[in-house]
C-alpha cells in the first residue's frame, strides 16, 4: 500500500552465495518492482545470526537507485552486457549481475529459470533502475500514498512525518528555524529575508534565508542578478567572538565585481561586533574538482571490492594512495582547519567562495562548522547542519546522485566525502560525537533510497516544481495542501526500528549535561603536565621539515652520517610557520575540550580508509569476532548501567520524601527505553562475553556479496588459499555486444 | 664506580605524585618515569651533594640539532646508564633521555667547524638518530663526548659490565619467578600418556640452545633423542610448545633437517615425526610448516641443511611459509626508518610504506602463525614448525599461533610466560639479534626478529580490542627494554648463558618491573572470553604501521584521544552513581523501618530486611 507495483519477476532464480560453489546458493524469486530489486526466498541464508531489519527493504532487497551496473551474462556463449535503459538484449542471459552504489555486488543464476522469463527480468530491471523521467522516481508513488493514502483520503501527518519522530530536527524551510539558528549562535547584526519566497529571485536558493541586518532587500534583489544562479551571499554561522561564516556564487558580472564585493564585504564587516574585515575562500582554486572526487571513488571502489582480493593485497597501499581519496579527504579537512583559524583565531568573517556555491561550499562550511560548534555534534545538530548547509543550500543531490542516470559527469559523491571526514574526526575524538558510524553509513546508504526528499532533488524549488508538476500529471485532488511532502530522511523509524536505531548512539559521548564526573581522581586524568613540555615540541611546522629534510637524508644514508649543521635554525621557524600552522600546533599543545573547538590531525597516518563503509561487504576482510565494535559493546554495556543507576537515582528524587512505599520502588529503567544498543543485564555472572555475531560489518554482512565465499562457517584455509573474486575487471571491459 | 641507582636515594614521592598524569606524558618523558629513575630530579639534587659517581661526562654549551624543532642548546651528561639532554633555553623545556642500550652507532660528523665545534650522530636502535655538537676541549687530554659514549654505550666492545649488574630496585614481586617450565607444562596437562617430560638436556649437553626441561613423546627414549639431535641443525629436536586442551593437537617446534645434497635420513627422527602424529589420535597427518620460502630451504642444502622429504615422512605434509631470512628483514627495517624519520612525506605516504616492505612482512609472518593455528584447531592436526636454526622465524610462528590458541598467553601474566618460553627459553639469540653493548653496528647477525614478533602482536591486539588483558604500551616498554639493558631479561643469548651469568640473581627481571603496576599495562576493554580462538584477518586491508611506536618521536603524531581515558572516567561515574543509589536505598530503607515503626507504636529499633532494588 505504499506506492509499490511488481513490474517483472521470474521463479527458480538463484541468489548465489559463493564463488566456487552452490550448495549454500538460494532459490526463490526475483522480483522487479517500480522501487527495487527483490529476492524472495524460504530458505536463510546460512550463518548469519545477525541482521537488522529495514521497514522498507528485505534481507536480499536493493533500491533501484542503488543499482550502478545491470550486467547480463551468458556463460555458455560467453557473453556479457552492460544493460542501458531500453536496450535490447541478444542472448538469454544465464547470470545477472548488479553493480550498487553502496559498494555490494550481487549475482543471480537463471539455469532454471525460463530463459524468457530471465530475460524479461533482466530487461525490466535495467529500464527501471534507470528513469527517464523523475516522476518515475518511486518517491513520488511514495509520498502521494503516505499522504493520500491507497483510497485518496489525506492521512494526518505533520510534514510527512510521524508527530514525535525525527522531526526536532529544523528542515529550514521556515524562517523561525532561521531565526532559531540566529539567536542561537548569537548573529544579532543579522536578519531572515524572505525575498526568495517563490523562488522568485534565486531558483537553488531556499525560499527563506539569513542576510546581514544592514542589507536592504531591494538592494539584495538588484546584487542578485550579478550572482552565478543569482545566489546572493548567503549566512552559514556565526562565532561567538562575532566573526561570521558566509558562502556564495561567484560573481558573473564582471563589470559590477568590484563594486558589489565592497558592498557585500562592507555589510558583512558591519555584522561583526569588531567590524574585523571580511576574508575570502575560493574554493576552486584550492580544492579537487567534483569530477576529480567521482574519479577517487571509482579508482576506490576498484580496489575495494572489484580486484580479486589475494591479486590486490600486495598494491594494496599504492592503490589506495593511487585513488587519491583520503588525500581528497585531507584537502577538504585542511581547508576547512584555514577557514576555522580564520574565524577563531583571527577573528574575523568568511567568505567561501565557489562557482555555483553548491558543491564544495557544503563539505566546507558544514566541517568548519562540526569543528567549532559542539553542537553540530550531537545527532540533531548533524542532522540540522546537513539539512542547512547540502539540502537548503541546493547541494543537487539528484544530479550527484545521478538518480536518473542521466549524465555520468554531473556524478560525484561530495556527501560521501564529507561524510568520510566526518569519519576521521569520530575515529580521532572518539568521545565527541553523539552519533556512531553505523549512523554515518545508514545516512550514507539511505541516499540510494529514493523517497526521502533529503536527497532526492537538485533543490528546494525543484521539489516545489516536480511535486507540483506530479500532482498536476496525476490530477491528485490537492485539498488544502499546496504539493506533495516527501518524508526528510531524519525520521529514522521509517527505516529502522527504535532497538535498531539506538545502534546510531554513541556510549561514549561527552554531551553538554554530561561532563565528566567532578571528582578529583578523575580529573587528574586529564592532561595537566603537558604544557610544559608540549607547547614547545608538540606541533612543530610543517614546512620546517622541508629545512631539514636535506639533512636528515644524509643522516640516515647507509654508511654515512655527514650531515651540515645548519647555523640559521632557529630562524627558520619563524619564517616558514604560517599563522595558521601555529595557530594548530598551539591548539595541540593545550588539553582537548571535547565540548569546544576540535582540530583534526591532518598527517596522511591519521587520516585513514574508512573501513566499515568501504570494506563491509567484503567477506574476507571481514573479523569475526573483532574489530572496534567490539570495544563499542563493552562501552555500551557500561553506559548502559550508567543510564540504568540513573533513572534508579531520579526515580528515588522524584518521589521525595514519601519513600518507602511500593509506587515509589524505583524499578530499574525498561530495556527498551534505553539509549545503548547492548543492554547490561544484571546477572550474577558479570563477565559479558561479545557476542559471537559482531564482526568489524556490524551490522551488516558480507554474506551472499561479491558472489564470494565467507570465511564464516568456512575452513579457513580455503580462504587462506585465496578465495577469487567471480568478474575481474578484465572481463567486464572484454564485454560482447 | 656507584652508578645511576644512586638516584634511588631520592624518595619515591617525588614520583607519585606525577604518576597520575603518566598517560599523558610524550613517550620520551614517559620512559624516564617508567623508570622510576627520575634522573631528571637527581640530577640537580646530586650535583647539590657533589656527589656524582655515576655521572662520566657532563657538557655544558652543547647544541642538540632537534629535527623537530631545530638547534638547542643545553648540558649533556654521560652516565654508565643513560645519555641525558637539558636544554638550557629558557623558552624551551625540552629534555633527552636515552638509555645506552639504545645506541647502535655514533659517529662524528664532518670536521670542525669555524666556531671550533664538532658535531657527532647517535644512531638509535629505537627508530631514531640525534645530532649533538659541541666545541673541543682545549685540553687534548680531556676526553670528547664522542669518546665517553663509545666507551659506555658498548660496554661488551669496553670489556665493562653492564649497567644491568648494576641496577638495584626493589619490587614486590621477583620477575625471574614469572615462568617455570614445570609449571606451565602443568598447566597445558603435561606430561600425560603420550608426553613426558625429559631431563637429557638437564646439563644443555644434547643441545646448548635449548631450554633444560623438554616436552617429548613417550615412545622416545633419550638415546633415541641424542641422535636425532645429530641430525637436527645446532641439536635443536622437535619438541613439544603447545598442546590443544581438547583434541590433543599439538605444536612441536625444531630446526632443519641435516639432510644435506645426499637426502640423508635418520630414522629415530622419522619415528619420532610419526610418533607426534600417533599422540594425536584426531588426524592421521602431520603438517611440517617450514618458515623459509622453498628457494631458500633447498639452498640449504648444500650447507647439510634442508627439509623433510616425503618419501623419508610418509604420512606428513610440508608447506613452506615464505618468510624471508633475517637480513632482509633487518634491510627493511632499514627501509622503514628512513621513510619515518624523522619526518614522514606527506604525499607519497602509503607507497614509501609499501617500497619498504615492512608490513608485507609482517603479513607474511603473521599468515603462517594463522595456517598453523588453523591447522591445530579446524583440522585438529598436529604441527612442526622450523626454519634453519629454528630459533627465530620458528619462535615468531610458535608463539604467534600459541597466543591466537590459547587465551592464556593473551593475559599480562601468560604473555610474559609466552615470551619466556618460546623465546628466551629457547634461546633467540637476543644478545646477537641485537648487540646490546657490541660497536660492532654492521653485524650481519643483527635484526629485528623480536620486534616483528611484538608488531605482530600488536597487529591482533588492533583487530581484537578486548581480547588481550594488555594494552599498547605494555609492548611498548618491553620494547624499550629489549634495548635498555636495564633488566637482565632480554640478555644473552640462551638459558645456558644466563645461568652461567647468573643472570637471575645478578639482574632484575623485566617483569618485576612490569607486575609491580599492572594498572599501567592493563586494557581496559579487556573481555576474558577463555577457550576462544582468535583468527586475524591477514590483509593489508587491515594491517597498520604501528604509528604509537615507529613514529613516536616525531611531535606531530599526537595519539588519537585515548578512549580508554573516557573508559576510566565513566567507571568512575559508575561506582560514584552506585554509591549514591546505594546510600539513597539505604535511606528510604531507614525511613520505611521507622515509618512502620511509628505505626506500630513500638518505639524499639526494627529490623526490615533490607529491601534489594537492583
Amino acid at each position: 500500500g505504499n506506492g509499490e507495483i511488481v513490474v517483472n519477476e521470474a521463479n527458480f532464480v538463484r541468489k548465489c552465495i559463493a564463488a566456487e560453489s552452490s550448495q549454500d546458493d538460494l532459490w526463490g524469486k526475483l522480483i522487479c518492482t517500480n522501487f527495487k530489486i527483490s529476492f524472495i526466498t524460504h530458505n536463510s541464508i546460512p550463518q548469519q545470526k545477525f541482521q537488522y531489519v529495514h521497514h522498507l527493504l528485505g534481507e536480499h532487497d536493493i533500491p533501484l537507485a542503488c543499482v550502478d551496473q545491470v550486467v547480463t551474462v551468458n556463460d555458455a556463449k560467453g557473453k556479457q552486457k552492460v544493460l542501458g535503459s531500453n536496450q535490447k538484449l541478444k542472448f538469454n542471459p544465464t547470470e545477472l549481475i548488479l553493480y550498487c552504489k553502496d559498494f555490494r555486488i550481487v549475482r543471480f543464476r537463471f539455469d532454471e529459470a525460463g530463459p524468457e522469463s530471465a530475460k524479461k527480468v533482466c530487461l525490466a530491471i535495467a529500464h527501471y533502475s534507470q528513469p527517464a523521467d523523475p516522476q518515475l522516481l518511486f518517491g513520488f508513488e511514495f509520498a502521494q500514498s503516505r499522504q493520500y493514502g491507497s483510497s485518496g483520503n489525506i492521512i494526518e501527518r505533520v510534514n510527512g512525518v510521524d508527530p514525535g519522530g525525527g522531526c526536532q530536527t529544523p528542515l529550514f524551510d521556515r524562517p523561525s528555524d532561521w531565526d532559531r539558528e540566529i539567536k542561537r549562535t548569537g548573529a544579532s547584526e543579522w536578519r531572515v529575508c524572505s525575498i526568495n519566497e517563490g523562488y522568485t529571485v534565486s531558483p537553488s536558493l531556499p525560499e527563506y534565508f539569513v542576510v546581514p541586518a544592514s542589507m536592504a532587500d531591494l538592494d539584495l534583489k538588484q546584487y542578485a542578478c550579478s550572482y552565478t544562479g543569482q545566489r546572493i551571499p548567503m549566512w552559514c554561522w556565526n562565532h561567538s567572538n562575532g566573526s561570521s561564516l558566509v558562502r556564495m556564487s561567484s560573481i558573473c558580472d564582471v563589470q559590477q565585481q568590484r563594486k558589489l564585493d565592497q558592498r557585500v564585504s562592507s555589510a558583512i564587516t558591519k555584522s561583526h561586533p569588531q567590524r574585523s574585515e571580511v576574508l575570502t575562500s575560493d574554493l576552486d582554486k584550492t580544492l579537487p574538482s567534483i569530477q576529480e572526487v567521482q574519479a577517487a571513488l571509482i579508482k576506490l571502489r576498484q580496489s575495494c571490492v572489484i580486484e580479486p582480493f589475494e591479486e590486490s593485497e600486495e598494491k594494496w597501499l599504492s592503490s589506495m594512495e593511487n585513488s587519491r581519496w583520503t588525500e581528497y579527504v585531507r584537502a577538504f579537512l585542511r581547508h576547512a582547519v584555514e577557514v576555522v583559524y580564520m574565524l577563531e583565531g583571527k577573528r574575523v568573517s568568511v567568505s567561501l567562495q565557489e562557482e555555483e556555491d553548491r558543491d564544495l561550499c557544503c563539505v566546507v562550511a558544514s566541517l568548519v562548522q562540526l569543528m567549532l560548534d559542539p553542537h553540530c555534534r550531537s545527532l540533531v545538530g548533524f542532522q540540522a547542519l546537513v539539512q542547512k548547509e547540502w539540502v537548503m543550500a541546493g547541494h543537487r543531490f539528484l544530479d550527484r546522485c545521478n538518480h536518473l542516470k542521466k549524465n555520468d559527469k554531473e556524478e560525484a559523491p561530495l556527501f560521501l566525502l564529507f561524510l568520510d571526514c566526518v569519519w576521521q574526526l569520530m575515529n580521532q575524538y572518539p568521545a565527541a560525537f553523539e552519533f556512531t558510524e553505523t549512523y554515518l553509513t545508514v545516512l550514507s546508504d539511505s541516499m540510494w533510497i529514493p523517497v526521502f526528499s533529503t536527497f532526492l532533488f537538485n533543490c528546494p524549488q525543484q521539489r516545489a516544481e516536480y511535486s507540483r508538476e506530479f500532482v498536476h500529471s496525476k490530477s491528485i485532488p490537492l485539498g488544502n495542501e499546496q504539493a506533495l511532502k516527501f518524508p526528510p530522511v531524519w525520521d529514522w523509524s521509517q527505516q529502522f526500528t527504535l532497538k535498531d536505531q539506538t545502534l546510531f548512539n554513541n556510549p561514549l559521548y561527552v554531551g553538554k549535561g554530561a561532563t565528566c564526573v567532578q571528582n578529583g581522581t578523575v580529573k587528574t586524568f586529564r592532561r595537566t603536565k603537558q604544557r610544559n613540555y608540549s607547547s614547545t615540541v608538540r606541533g612543530v611546522p610543517s614546512a620546517l621539515k622541508n629545512g631539514l629534510r636535506g639533512d636528515v637524508d644524509t643522516l640516515s644514508r647507509r654508511n654515512s652520517l655527514v650531515a651540515r649543521l645548519r647555523p640559521d635554525f632557529s630562524q627558520a621557524r619563524e619564517v616558514t610557520e604560517t599563522p595558521c600552522e601555529r595557530f594548530t600546533r598551539e591548539w595541540f599543545s593545550r588539553p582537548t575540550d571535547l565540548q569546544g573547538l576540535l582540530l583534526p590531525q591532518l598527517l596522511p597516518t591519521h587520516v585513514t580508509l574508512w573501513r566499515l563503509y568501504f570494506l563491509r561487504w567484503v567477506p574476507e576482510a571481514s573479523i569475526s569476532q573483532g574489530g572496534a565494535i567490539t570495544a563499542f559493546h563493552k562501552l555500551s554495556l557500561l553506559a548502559d548501567e550508567i543510564e540504568s543507576l540513573q533513572n534508579q537515582l531520579r526515580q528515588y528524587n522524584t518521589s521525595g520524601g514519601v519513600g518507602g512505599t511500593p509506587a515509589s520502588t524505583p524499578n530499574p529503567a525498561h530495556p527498551e527505553h534505553g539509549r545503548m544498543y547492548f543492554k547490561c543485564t544484571p546477572s550474577p555472572n558479570r563477565a559479558a562475553s561479545t557476542p559471537e555475531y559482531l564482526s568489524s560489518s556490524f551490522p551488516f554482512s558480507p554474506v551472499g556479496n561479491l558472489c564470494r565465499r565467507s570465511i564464516l562457517g568456512t575452513p579457513l584455509t580455503k580462504f587462506l588459499n585465496g578465495a577469487k573474486i567471480w568478474l575481474s575487471t578484465e572481463t567486464l571491459a572484454n564485454e560482447t555486444v | 664506580s656507584r652508578s645511576d641507582r644512586s638516584s634511588q636515594a631520592k624518595p619515591a614521592s617525588a614520583m607519585s605524585s606525577d604518576s597520575a598524569s603518566t598517560n599523558e606524558l610524550s613517550p620520551e618523558l614517559r620512559v624516564i618515569r617508567s623508570l622510576k629513575l627520575y634522573f631528571y630530579e637527581t640530577f640537580f639534587f646530586m650535583k647539590k651533594m657533589s656527589f656524582f659517581f655515576a655521572c662520566k661526562y657532563l657538557a655544558k654549551d652543547v647544541t642538540y640539532i632537534c629535527p623537530f624543532i631545530g638547534a638547542l642548546r643545553g648540558t649533556l651528561t654521560v652516565t654508565n646508564y643513560r645519555l641525558f639532554f637539558k636544554c638550557m633555553d629558557r623558552d624551551q623545556s625540552l629534555a633527552l633521555d636515552i638509555p645506552l642500550g639504545v645506541v647502535s652507532r655514533v659517529e662524528k660528523i664532518g670536521g670542525t667547524s669555524s666556531r671550533g665545534e664538532v658535531s657527532y650522530g647517535v644512531v638509535c636502535k629505537d627508530m631514531r638518530n640525534l645530532q649533538f655538537a659541541h666545541r673541543q676541549p682545549d685540553d687534548t687530554l680531556k676526553k670528547s663526548i664522542f669518546e665517553v659514549l663509545m666507551k659506555y654505550a658498548y660496554p661488551i666492545s669496553n670489556s665493562l659490565a653492564f649497567f644491568a649488574y648494576d641496577y638495584e630496585q626493589i619490587f614486590p614481586e621477583n620477575g625471574w619467578k614469572v615462568f617455570d617450565a614445570l609449571a606451565e607444562s602443568k598447566r597445558q596437562g603435561l606430561p600425560n600418556e603420550s608426553w613426558r617430560i625429559s631431563k637429557v638436556n638437564d646439563h644443555y649437553e644434547l643441545c646448548d640452545s635449548y631450554p633444560s626441561t623438554l616436552v617429548v613423546p613417550v615412545t622416545i627414549p633419550d638415546e633415541d633423542l641424542r641422535r636425532i639431535a645429530a641430525f637436527r641443525a645446532k641439536g635443536r629436536i622437535p619438541v613439544l610448545s603447545w598442546i590443544h586442551p581438547e583434541t590433543q593437537a599439538t605444536v612441536v617446534r625444531c630446526s632443519q633437517p641435516m639432510v644435506g645434497v645426499n637426502s640423508k635420513r635418520c630414522k629415530e627422527d622419522e619415528k619420532l615425526l610419526q610418533a607426534i602424529m600417533d599422540a594425536n589420535a584426531q588426524s592421521h597427518k602431520l603438517f611440517i610448516f617450514d618458515a623459509r620460502p622453498s628457494v631458500n630451504a633447498t639452498a640449504n642444502k648444500m650447507k647439510g641443511g634442508g627439509y623433510e622429504s616425503e618419501d623419508a615422512y610418509q604420512n606428513a605434509e610440508l608447506v613452506f611459509l615464505d618468510i624471508h631470512n633475517i637480513h632482509v628483514m633487518r634491510e627493511s627495517l632499514r627501509k622503514l626508518k628512513e621513510v619515518v624519520y624523522p619526518n614522514i612525506e606527506e604525499s607519497h605516504w602509503l607507497s614509501n610504506l609499501e617500497s619498504t616492505h615492512w608490513l608485507e612482512h609482517i603479513k607474511v609472518i603473521l599468515a603462517g602463525a594463522l595456517r598453523i593455528a588453523d591447522k591445530v584447531e579446524s583440522g585438529k592436526t598436529s604441527v612442526v614448525v622450523h626454519c634453519s636454526d629454528g630459533w627465530d622465524r620458528t619462535a615468531q610462528l610458535t608463539s604467534l599461533a600459541m597466543l591466537m590458541l590459547d587465551s592464556h598467553y593473551r593475559t599480562i601474566r601468560g604473555f610474559e610466560v609466552l615470551v619466556e618460553k618460546e623465546w628466551v627459553s629457547f634461546g633467540h639469540r637476543f644478545q646477537m639479534r641485537i648487540g646490546h653493548g657490541d660497536k660492532n653496528h654492521t653485524d650481519a647477525d643483527r635484526s629485528p626478529v623480536f620486534l616483528q614478533f611484538i608488531d605482530c602482536v600488536w597487529q591482533m591486539i588492533r583487530q581484537f580490542p578486548t581480547a588481550f588483558e594488555f594494552n599498547e604500551y605494555f609492548l611498548i616498554t618491553i620494547l624499550d627494554h629489549l634495548y635498555s639493558c636495564l633488566f637482565g631479561t632480554f640478555m644473552c643469548n640462551s638459558e645456558q648463558q644466563r645461568l652461567k651469568e647468573e643472570l637471575p640473581k645478578k639482574t632484575l627481571s623485566l617483569w618485576s618491573y612490569i607486575n609491580s603496576q599492572l594498572e599501567e599495562f592493563t586494557n581496559p576493554f579487556y573481555v576474558n572470553y577463555s577457550s576462544h580462538v582468535l583468527f586475524p584477518v591477514v590483509s593489508m586491508r587491515h594491517l597498520e604501521l604501528w604509528v604509537g611506536y615507529y613514529i613516536r618521536w616525531n611531535p606531530r603524531m599526537r595519539p588519537q584521544e585515548p578512549v580508554h581515558q573516557r573508559y576510566k572516567e565513566l567507571l568512575a561515574k559508575r561506582s560514584e552513581l552506585q554509591k549514591r543509589v546505594e546510600e539513597l536505598r539505604r535511606e528510604v530503607a531507614n525511613k520505611a523501618a521507622s515509618l512502620t515503626s511509628e505505626r506500630a507504636g513500638s518505639p524499639t529499633r526494627s529490623i526490615t530486611p533490607v529491601q534489594t532494588f537492583v
